[in-house]
């Protein structure tokens, strides 16, 4: 009830007052949580839909059936929440069909309207049918199983396009996001995740469901699921560390701040923890351990989506966005009204297969679940979430005390004339060596203490979250030594410019 | 067709007088705040922003792009960039995704968000009356010629000239390349990136980025499409396979799921 009184609340202050009184956007910061929950979790959530429903209808790996219909249900009820978090989230709610009709196909954004449109309608077909049945409308029915299959076909495509496509989305911004998210590799990325995390879904979802309903796990399935998850992650880990590397951005990853923190949260819980434990049998064929597991790519892929939605451009846009009360308790009812809706759907519809046995839920822990794991798991278990809560911890602490760069056309910026005390900054970063300068005329080496001795600021070259890193782009080699970056005071009056003082050989 | 139109806006000429930001905001009908105008930053109600860096006054306005990020990322097409050059914008089909907002490289639309139903705003280059033959209010109004109106193609060649003819500019016209090129030109004594502007930007035209993957979206389409039937098929076949040497059993596996339906 409390959550349906602030989410309403919160609804009719956005509605009369505005975006600028319920949320805490603003020009810097025109996308929040909103976007980074609402609208990317809740397609990334819908995933297993279109993974499983590929994996029975079109492989016909037929043992998975089971599991399909709750899947489906998910898929459904994510995309009405993403639906109903967009007419929230939208400047002119009632214009959300005019993509359909003035088009821009030169627009992610557009592309994705489509997307949701189309792929809606098709979840609703393939969910159909379990209304269908229940109704006892046989030739609907039949008519539904008659296209079934190029119905499936068409929404792995549309998912497909769909998820990377929100991936897409901040290919726009290479100039803002922090490099240890921006990649032209995003589409792919979101893509490959969103199976992983489909699959995760399934398993949690199950999980949760049998204890609701007292129903019994299809162990052997989930635990079959489990294996593919560890494949796919491991594939999806490999590609973001050879992506992070192939651009030079590895180094970032051990430049303190909160960024940094969020990113080994991110990774430790979305890919190292659960593939560091799924990889033991015992441990996925453990209830609790194959769920803890599973929660845990859930959680590290919701925070993937954070941190490429929000975390990464804080440090551009210059000004700190923390969620407003409104935008949260908007979000946690769409999430409430979502687990009513499967709850009710579940209990209605025949969504599990069997009505099995019904186990206890104490039963069930104390019979197999705690018990069963073995101790070095518990350990594994407990330890992983505890350093990612501390790595969560100390990344909003550091949030906390970072101080917002000015908006970047709005920096003074310092040509300042005393030299600086090198003593009064001890944790000056160590020289740096630009990797992609030609070997063959020496590597730049860039000392940072020099530059602070002389009066430079670190936010006089890193105000645009590092980005030289991030557009190191064709033809990047010359333009260091152009007006624009090094040149601009290496010009053999300010700085010398004699190749000798960066390239050393 | 016009020629595409441009600024040129010469950093060592502007004294900061501020004729321009009032001109900006009479033409715009916008509120006046008190007080220094220099402190006036971009935001829905000033268009233009005047700032002192350095002693001199840099000019931030919409840049009017060539290739703008703001009409790429635009799912309805609510930006438009027209053939003088000016990109403006159409509020009656704007849906308040603030895209435009998160992508414009150099964070130049800005949105109503006191509003229930809010507009994004920016500078239209003075559209209305660019096309009735006059110059943009800012440009008519500037008493030094700092900021001088013009084909861009000529503007550039002034550019130029005064670069040559004087060696203490900075040997780089900002918007003549960036991000593909923008209307807005501006040439300084100093490097621009200290004045404030982003100096990271590359040459290259930002919209490519997404439409590099976009315009794969067709091959996904059919490519997908037929590779997901031939799976279909072929696993198909060979479970009938498989069934028929098996013996008997059902039939094939999509009736499976129809008798299941029906049995309850
Ligand atoms: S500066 Fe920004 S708003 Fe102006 S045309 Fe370019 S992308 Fe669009
Ligand atoms: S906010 Fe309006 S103008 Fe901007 S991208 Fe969205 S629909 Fe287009
Ligand atoms: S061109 Fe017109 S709208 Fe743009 S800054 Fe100048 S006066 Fe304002």
């Amino acid at each position: 009830m409390a959550v349906f009184g602030a989410g309403g609340y919160s609804i009719f202050v956005r509605f009369v007052k505005g975006l600028g009184a319920s949320t805490h956007l603003s020009d810097s910061f025109p996308w929040g949580l909103w976007v980074g929950f609402d609208v990317l979790c809740g397609v990334a959530l819908a995933a297993g839909a279109f993974t499983l429903s590929a994996a029975v209808y079109v492989l016909h790996l037929e043992k998975y059936k089971p599991l399909v219909r709750s899947a489906i249900l998910t898929g459904t009820i994510g995309y009405l929440l993403v639906i109903f978090g967009l007419i929230m989230d939208l400047g002119h709610p009632y214009r959300i069909w005019h993509p359909l009709i003035m088009w821009n196909p030169h627009s992610v954004m557009f592309e994705i309207s489509w997307c949701v449109t189309l792929y809606t309608t098709v979840l609703f077909m393939e969910f159909s049918p379990f209304l269908f049945e229940k109704l006892k409308w046989k030739k609907a029915l039949r008519a539904v199983h008659a296209v079934i299959i190029p119905l499936v076909i068409l929404g792995v495509v549309l998912s497909t396009l769909h998820q990377s496509s929100l991936g897409s989305l901040f290919l726009i911004v290479p100039y803002k996001l922090n490099p240890l998210w921006y990649t032209p590799w995003l589409p792919v990325f979101f893509f490959m995740s969103a199976i992983a995390l489909g699959c995760a879904m399934v398993i949690v979802e199950s999980f949760i469901s049998s204890v609701l309903f007292r129903r019994g796990l299809e162990i052997d399935l989930l635990s079959n699921l489990g294996k593919v998850l560890v494949v796919i992650l491991s594939i999806y880990g490999l590609a973001r560390y050879l992506d992070l590397s192939s651009r030079g951005a590895l180094g970032l990853i051990f430049q303190p701040g909160f960024e940094h923190a969020m990113f080994l949260a991110e990774i430790l819980l979305a890919i190292i923890a659960p593939i560091g434990l799924l990889i033991f049998p015992r441990v996925r064929r453990n209830k609790l351990g194959l769920f803890m597991s599973a929660t845990m790519v859930v959680v590290g892929f919701i925070l993937n989506r954070f941190n490429t939605s929000m975390t990464g451009m804080v440090r551009f846009s210059g000004v700190k966005y923390l969620p407003s009360w409104m935008e949260i308790s908007v979000s946690f009812m769409l999430l409430t009204i979502g687990l009513i809706l499967f709850a009710i759907a579940a209990k209605h519809l025949k969504i599990f297969d069997e009505d099995s046995p019904c186990l206890l839920p104490w039963q069930t822990c104390r019979d197999n679940v705690v018990c069963c794991l073995p101790t070095p798991a518990k350990v594994a278990i407990f330890s992983a979430w505890a350093f990612a809560l501390v790595l969560i911890w100390t990344g909003v602490n550091d949030f906390a005390r970072f101080k917002p760069l000015n908006h970047p056309t709005h920096t003074e910026s310092a040509a300042k004339s005393e030299p600086n005390d090198l003593s009064q900054y001890p944790n000056l970063p160590k020289d740096f060596t630009f990797s992609k300068t030609d070997p063959d005329i020496g590597l730049v080496t860039f000392s940072h203490s020099d530059h602070f001795l002389v009066g430079a600021e670190c936010k006089d070259c890193h105000e645009h979250a590092f980005s030289i890193i991030s557009t190191d782009k064709k033809g990047a080699i010359t333009d260091y030594h152009s007006q624009k970056y090094c040149g601009s005071c290496h010009d053999g009056k300010s700085a010398s410019n004699d190749c000798i003082s960066c390239h050393k050989k | 067709m016009e020629k595409a139109k441009g600024f040129l806006f010469d950093i060592t000429k502007c004294k900061l007088c501020g004729a321009c930001w009032i001109a900006d905001k009479e033409r715009n009908k916008l509120p006046i705040p008190e007080g220094d105008f220099t402190k006036d930053k971009l935001s829905e109600n000033a268009f233009l922003e005047m700032d002192r860096r350095h002693d001199r006054g840099v000019r931030f306005s919409c840049m009017h792009c060539l290739i703008p990020t703001c009409a790429s990322v635009c799912p309805v097409a609510a930006f438009e960039k027209t053939s003088i050059g000016a990109v403006i914008y159409h509020k009656d089909r704007c849906i308040g995704c603030r895209y435009c907002v998160f992508g414009c490289p150099f964070n130049v639309p800005k949105y109503e968000w006191d509003k229930p139903l809010p507009y994004v705003r920016k500078c239209d280059f003075c559209y209305s009356r660019i096309i009735d033959g006059k110059q943009p209010a800012c440009a008519q109004a500037c008493p030094t010629g700092a900021l001088i109106f013009g084909n861009r193609d000529d503007l550039i060649l002034e550019a130029h000239r005064r670069i040559r003819e004087n060696s203490n500019y900075v040997d780089h016209i900002y918007g003549e390349h960036e991000v593909g090129g923008t209307s807005l030109l501006l040439i300084s004594d100093i490097s621009m990136y200290k004045l404030g502007y982003p100096g990271n930007l590359s040459d290259g035209a930002v919209p490519s980025l997404t439409w590099e993957v976009l315009e794969k979206i067709p091959n996904v389409v059919l490519i997908g499409g037929t590779f997901l039937a031939g799976l279909w098929w072929l696993t198909n076949r060979r479970n009938e396979v498989m069934q028929a040497e098996s013996g008997k059993k059902d039939n094939s596996s999509d009736t499976e799921s129809g008798s299941e339906g029906g049995g309850k």
